[in-house]
């Protein structure tokens, strides 16, 4: 029987039909583009018990309560902790702490550095012992920074510095330096607060406070709480905002995006604009029973309307409108801030305004703070701390013999960056306590590392801009395998070695201690302590101080073809972290294009100086130079390049590295008069086709 | 492929213009949550997989009178897909109750033809494997698996979060569906029981997210005769589940592409139902 046409075609249609029906090849199909998918280098997430814990960032300054996600005992995320008093929702930097447990830049040994200017990997025990040998060589020429004004780290490094008799102990610069000093010039002996919960009108100043200023989830969350999601019949609006927000500052920013209005000021005139609604609320009847108001009031009234909007650049029209405002909500308060370098001028211009409206202690008020406990013996307070300049002592010809360094970021982060840098190379003995290898841990001599606020005990006392008095403790959660150590615990090791008594020789007693003092019981370092306290301090003999404030806000001449206004986007994480390894994916690309970062200018300015968007151009400042790409944005004001600060490292890891420039080259800090502080809001750029 | 089906739930979102202020946390949080990979060049918009974005809207007019918004923008859910239509091996279908449209990796071929039909750029091709930096894998959830080169992806309303939620409704002994008061079935997960990485996160509140079915969730009756609220490109007809609210008039008319004097509030639909 031979194989004919008819047997071929029974045996196709057979074949084709058992195909049908086995399922062999649809599993095989399967199985072919699943295992196609399946390769060993492509990670498998581990699998395991979720646990959680309670903890509060220290890696945001901004007040970020967080709940971990462990699983097996590893974190994987990190979660809101609504239920905490400065909680609701996570900033972008906290939520990717858990990630950056492992970022690329992070320290894991420490380093030191040779004759030969290499770093070599040491021990801990060796580490400590170098450390131990400078600071005893140094002794009160050993100058400290610490970049945490939050921690009880600070007090543990004060109360070194002077055990060991220096009187160099720095705090980075920040707003709260800033309101301290204002506090102290007005005779205010407390820390200035704001309660925003109880307010029914905000006006916020140059003070960026849904974004990067103060307690912003807190600020966030009495926003959203007070903004019912709007909801139109055909019939009409139901609106019951409890709270109304305006944003005055020269760039139409986050906090702009959902303010009932945006009232554009020329970058470092804030304080300007403060002073001129002083003058139209006393026009309209105000007064303090201060003993200078006199006096301010005469230097108020040379701020007409007309001259505030001159100086200012602030519509006439608009500055009537929300003094009116001001004037005829219940419970007004402003805000007058930056995000650094804005000097106590403003801000002390702002509390005028706050006291003329009546709202000193009052709810929804500027609310007086009492100042942080401390509980170590020799620390200072954080205000005398706050009087001590950084930029005046990187400025100094004689340089310390050692400089100590905590949590902080002084290369990157300070004005006239590369100045700095320089500085910092001509002090002899350079140490750091440093999570990551940031622009700072790379110039020093002896590079320590630090845990992450996940990995270590540590605290967070009232960060600045919160209505209240609050107390957390944040236990480890992290990898216990990182081979990094507390600085309090090695500086209170070698204090001790010394022979200088600071009164504690665990970071976790001092911890302790202080949490007795803010009033709770059962045991602090079990996880999730947070306490919080209504306690106002007193209002005292409180004086405008007039022939300061005069001085200080006085306007000055332009230092360049342009006014240049500095702000921040809470994505790019801050000088200490770089960016997230997640977060450079939040920048649009009309923020970055490959590794060139935006400048914005409004479409009138780039006219004025032939630009045109996307235009290459180089910003120039007193011998620093950045290079930009021209966005025409019209949401700046005139005269006005719009630059934000976090790009430009030049450390750190890939993640951060060459994406833009760090606008601090072009920025240069001038004395503000009569505050001792150093300040620059008022900088200036000229700019050009690169 | 996936037909239009009708759902008892229909889990949607309620994202509130006025309340974003384009901080990009939920874009952080749902690449944690959904084990994305970073990238330390994340400029190339085209290549980055992103399964939420935040655009900045602009009202375009001149300094002074210039506004601002910010758009989050996740997978809208479509019940009407132009993207599942289109899927030759139905790695991608609406076929579950609560309306969400899922994403098969495993049997993705990678062919893209979802991504030119999806109107809304939700979905991304993973262009690349996924790396992360050495010992970042361990930050990985164990809820969602993670994907290789070669297919697609898309924002899931972090369907993993909506399983547990059930699982837990079962081991509470309860029934997940149960006839409301309505007399229509809804899911028996508590309202706060189950919500996306982005929702949970924002700190100004601005993602409510829930059963658009359920007259009793927020969700519901923020959109329900809601002037404020509208859908992205409405007429194309593809019925959306992200609803958006503002109370300003240029915000909603960037929805879609209106005539400059066309009237947003004209019915919808321009396009036939079944395209
Ligand atoms: S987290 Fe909230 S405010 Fe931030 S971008 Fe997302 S939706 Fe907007």
């Amino acid at each position: 029987m031979g194989f004919d046409r008819r047997a071929f075609l029974k045996i196709a249609a057979g074949a084709s039909a058992g195909i049908m029906v086995t399922p062999v090849p649809w599993k095989l199909l399967d199985d072919v583009s699943i295992w196609s998918q399946n390769w060993s280098w492509i990670p498998v997430p581990a699998r395991g018990a979720s646990t959680y814990a309670e903890v509060f960032s220290k890696m945001d300054p901004f007040g970020v309560p967080m709940k971990i996600r462990k699983v097996g005992g590893l974190p994987v995320r990190v979660l809101p902790l609504p239920e905490h008093p400065l909680g609701g929702g996570l900033s972008p930097l906290s939520i990717a702490e858990v990630q950056m447990l492992y970022s690329p830049g992070r320290l894991r040994r420490p380093l030191l550095r040779g004759a030969d200017g290499k770093l070599t990997e040491i021990s801990w025990p060796q580490a400590s012992k170098k450390l131990q040998d400078e600071l005893k060589n140094a002794g009160g020429k050993a100058a400290f920074i610490s970049g945490d004004e939050t921690s009880s780290v600070t007090e543990v490094l004060s109360a070194f510095a002077n055990a060991l008799g220096s009187e160099d102990m720095y705090l980075m610069p920040s707003e709260a330096q800033s309101a301290a000093k204002a506090a102290e010039l007005m005779g205010i002996d407390a820390r200035l607060g704001y309660d925003i919960e109880q307010s029914d009108h905000l006006l916020a100043v140059g003070a960026n406070i849904l974004e990067n200023w103060g307690t912003v989830l807190r600020n966030r969350r009495v926003f959203a709480n007070s903004r019912p999601h709007s909801f139109r019949k055909d019939g009409g609006e139901e609106t019951g905002d409890s709270l109304s927000l305006v944003y005055a500052g020269p760039v139409q920013n986050n906090t702009a995006a959902v303010a009932g209005a945006w009232l554009p000021v020329y970058p470092g005139t804030e304080g300007i604009l403060a002073l001129g609604m002083a003058n139209m609320l006393i026009e309209a009847g105000k007064t303090v029973a201060a003993r200078d108001f006199e006096e301010f009031k005469a230097l108020a009234s040379a701020y007409t309307p007309e001259k505030t909007a001159e100086l200012t650049g602030v519509d006439g029209k608009k500055l009537e409108a929300e003094v009116a405002r001001l004037l005829t909500a219940q419970k007004p308060l402003l805000i007058v801030g930056s995000s650094a370098g804005g000097g106590a001028g403003p801000i002390m211009a702002g509390v005028a305004v706050n006291a003329l409206l009546g709202n000193i202690n009052k709810p929804g008020g500027l609310v007086l703070l009492p100042k942080a406990a401390k509980v170590l013996k020799g620390a200072s307070d954080l205000a005398e701390i706050y009087r001590n300049d950084l930029i005046k002592f990187f400025e100094r010809e004689e340089k310390p013999a050692l400089l100590l360094i905590h949590e902080a970021n002084p290369a990157f982060a300070l004005p006239n960056a590369q100045a700095c840098a320089a500085a910092l190379k001509a002090v002899p003995f350079k140490v750091c306590f440093s999570t990551f290898m940031d622009e700072t841990a790379a110039l020093c001599d002896l590079i320590l590392p630090l845990g992450m606020g996940l990995e270590r005990l540590d605290d967070v006392e009232t960060p600045y801009g919160s209505g209240k008095i609050g107390y957390c403790i944040s236990t480890a959660v992290g990898r216990p395998d990182a081979g990094v150590l507390n600085t309090a615990n090695v500086i209170l090791n070698i204090a001790r070695r010394l022979g200088k008594d600071l009164g504690f020789e665990l970071y976790a007693d001092i911890l302790k201690a202080k949490a007795g003092l803010y009033g709770k019981g059962g045991d602090p370092l079990a996880g999730g302590f947070a306490v919080e306290s209504a306690e106002r301090a007193e209002a005292g003999a409180f004086s405008f101080r007039p022939e300061v404030l005069g001085k200080a806000l006085a306007p000055d001449e332009a230092r360049g073809k342009l006014r240049l206004a500095v702000y921040g986007r809470a994505s790019l994480g801050t000088d200490k972290t770089g960016i997230p390894p997640y977060n450079n994916k939040t920048l649009r690309a009309d923020e970055l294009a490959g590794s060139l970062m935006s400048v914005l200018l409004n479409r009138a300015t780039a006219a004025r100086n032939n630009l045109a968007d996307g235009d290459k151009v180089s910003l120039e400042s007193g011998g620093g130079k950045i290079v930009a790409r021209v966005r025409v944005f019209e949401g700046i004001i005139n005269d006005t390049a719009g630059v934000c600060r976090g790009f430009g490292h030049t450390a750190l890891d890939e993640f951060s590295r060459d994406k833009g420039a760090n606008v601090m080259e072009v920025v240069r800090p001038v004395p503000e008069p009569e505050t001792g502080l150093n300040f620059w809001a008022k900088a200036g750029v000229d700019i050009k086709k690169a | 492929m996936s037909a239009n089906k009708h759902f008892n739930v229909k889990w949607g979102m309620a994202i509130d213009l006025d309340k974003c202020t384009g901080c990009g946390a939920c874009m952080v949080a749902c690449q944690a949550e959904n084990n994305l990979a970073p990238l330390a060049d994340a400029s190339n918009k085209q290549r980055v997989p992103n399964w939420l974005v935040v655009y900045e809207l602009s009202n375009k007019k001149s300094f002074p009178d210039h506004e601002i918004a910010y758009l989050p923008r996740p997978c809208q859910q479509c019940a009407e897909q132009p993207c599942a239509t289109v899927c030759p091996v139905v790695a991608t279908e609406r076929n579950e109750e609560g309306g969400i449209v899922s994403q098969i990796y495993p049997r993705c071929i990678g062919c893209r033809y979802c991504m030119a039909a999806c109107p809304y750029h939700a979905r991304c091709f993973n262009w690349f494997d996924p790396v992360w930096p050495k010992g970042m894998e361990k930050a990985l959830t164990p809820d969602v698996s993670t994907r290789p080169r070669g297919v697609v992806e898309k924002c899931t309303f972090c369907h993993h979060r909506f399983m547990q939620a059930k699982d837990k409704v079962r081991a509470g002994g309860g029934e997940v569906y149960v006839r409301g008061t309505d007399n229509k079935l809804h899911c028996a997960v508590p309202e706060d029981g189950y919500v996306t990485s982005c929702a949970e996160v924002c700190p100004n509140g601005a993602i409510v997210f829930g059963d658009l079915n359920n007259p009793e969730h927020r969700v519901h009756r923020l959109v329900t005769g809601n002037a404020n609220a509208f859908r992205l490109l409405e007429r194309l007809g593809t019925d959306t589940a992200v609803y958006y609210i503002s109370r300003r008039e240029w915000v909603r008319r960037l929805g879609d592409n209106y005539l400059p004097d066309e009237d947003t509030q004209k019915p919808k639909q321009i396009l036939p139902k079944r395209h």
